[in-house]
């Protein structure tokens, strides 16, 4: 059961990789969780990932340390949505 | 320096932000630029030190530097002038003459290390190495640093957790995804984010838009 504001912060993920990579709006609707991320989105790269980081920190109004970021949370939407929303919502 | 619109009247000079940015700005920044020249306004846009065609090397460059060229270009131009910040260049126009100072997405010296440095342990990440970043910008005497592809000196990094925009006579703009205060948000998409350089037309128009207004409110 996922906590209120979950599917807001799912929008907003999806947002910010939308604007951040350039990809189109159908593109980025199809995102779902097991889509990869880090490593299979060629726009991802490692200077992406700083830019996808802290547009996400900007419109979460959170703080990402740089401890947490790890391959994990990158590799898949749902894993990025789900690090996004632990942060957010609690 | 890039120059457009008639020979008299206000000229818009544009500070691009620093570094990978300015690629990624330039195009949409010539747009606004035309844009306003379409509405009788001039505009300017100078290579400051480390930019563009500038001569000086990016890892010779510093804040300072940077806004005594801008400075420069403004006294240059020898008319009424107003800043056009984009990102990080809204910490460059500090020194300059100007009639008001117009920022979009402004952003501190200190969030532009922290991208930096983020940047730098991503590509860290990916290839294995490890990266300290609490040594940048504290011994003026080490060698340049590569961060997000540019050779940066550490001069330059010790001044940016010192540095940032002014506002006195400043109206803040910022897109409307932006959650920091702004004295107005507007439709428009990150284009400082991309990978590639990339444009927005509509949005460069509603830019002029408002910087037209503006001008005609302060000049009034």
């Amino acid at each position: 059961m996922q906590p209120d504001g979950f599917h807001e912060v799912e929008e907003t993920v999806r947002g910010v990789l939308r604007d951040v990579l350039g990809i189109s709006a159908e593109r980025a609707a199809a995102f779902d969780e097991a889509t990869p991320l880090f490593g299979a989105l060629p726009e991802l790269d490692s200077m992406a990932v700083a830019g996808v980081l802290t547009e996400v920190e900007d419109r979460l109004g959170i703080i990402i340390e740089d401890d947490e970021v790890d391959g994990d949370m990158l590799e898949t939407f749902g894993a990025l949505v789900r690090f996004a929303a632990s942060k957010a919502l609690t | 320096m890039l120059r457009f619109g008639p020979a008299t009247g206000p000229v818009v000079v544009v500070a691009l932000p620093l570094f990978e940015e300015a690629n990624r700005t330039r195009a949409f920044a010539v747009t606004i630029l035309r844009a306003l020249a379409g509405r009788g306004i001039a505009g300017a846009l100078p290579d400051l030190p480390g930019q563009g065609e500038s001569l000086v090397p990016t890892h010779e460059t510093t804040i300072t530097k940077m806004r005594e060229g801008f400075e420069g270009a403004v006294n240059h131009l020898a008319r009424p002038a107003f800043a056009l910040g984009i990102r990080s260049g809204a910490l460059l126009d500090t020194l300059a003459l100007v009639q008001g100072r117009w920022h979009l997405s402004p952003m501190s010296g200190a969030d532009l290390l922290r991208e930096l440095v983020r940047t730098r342990q991503a590509s860290a990440r990916e290839s294995g190495e490890t990266f300290d970043p609490s040594t940048l910008g504290t011994d003026p005497a080490a060698p340049p640093v590569e961060l997000a592809g540019n050779l940066v000196s550490h001069q330059l990094l010790s001044e940016l957790s010192g540095v940032s925009p002014m506002t006195g006579v400043a109206r803040t703009v910022r897109i409307e995804t932006e959650a920091k205060p702004a004295d107005a948000k507007l439709p428009g998409s990150p284009l400082w984010r991309r990978a590639e350089p990339d444009n927005d037309e509509t949005f460069a128009q509603v830019v002029a838009d408002d910087i037209a207004q503006w001008i005609a409110t302060c000049a009034g």
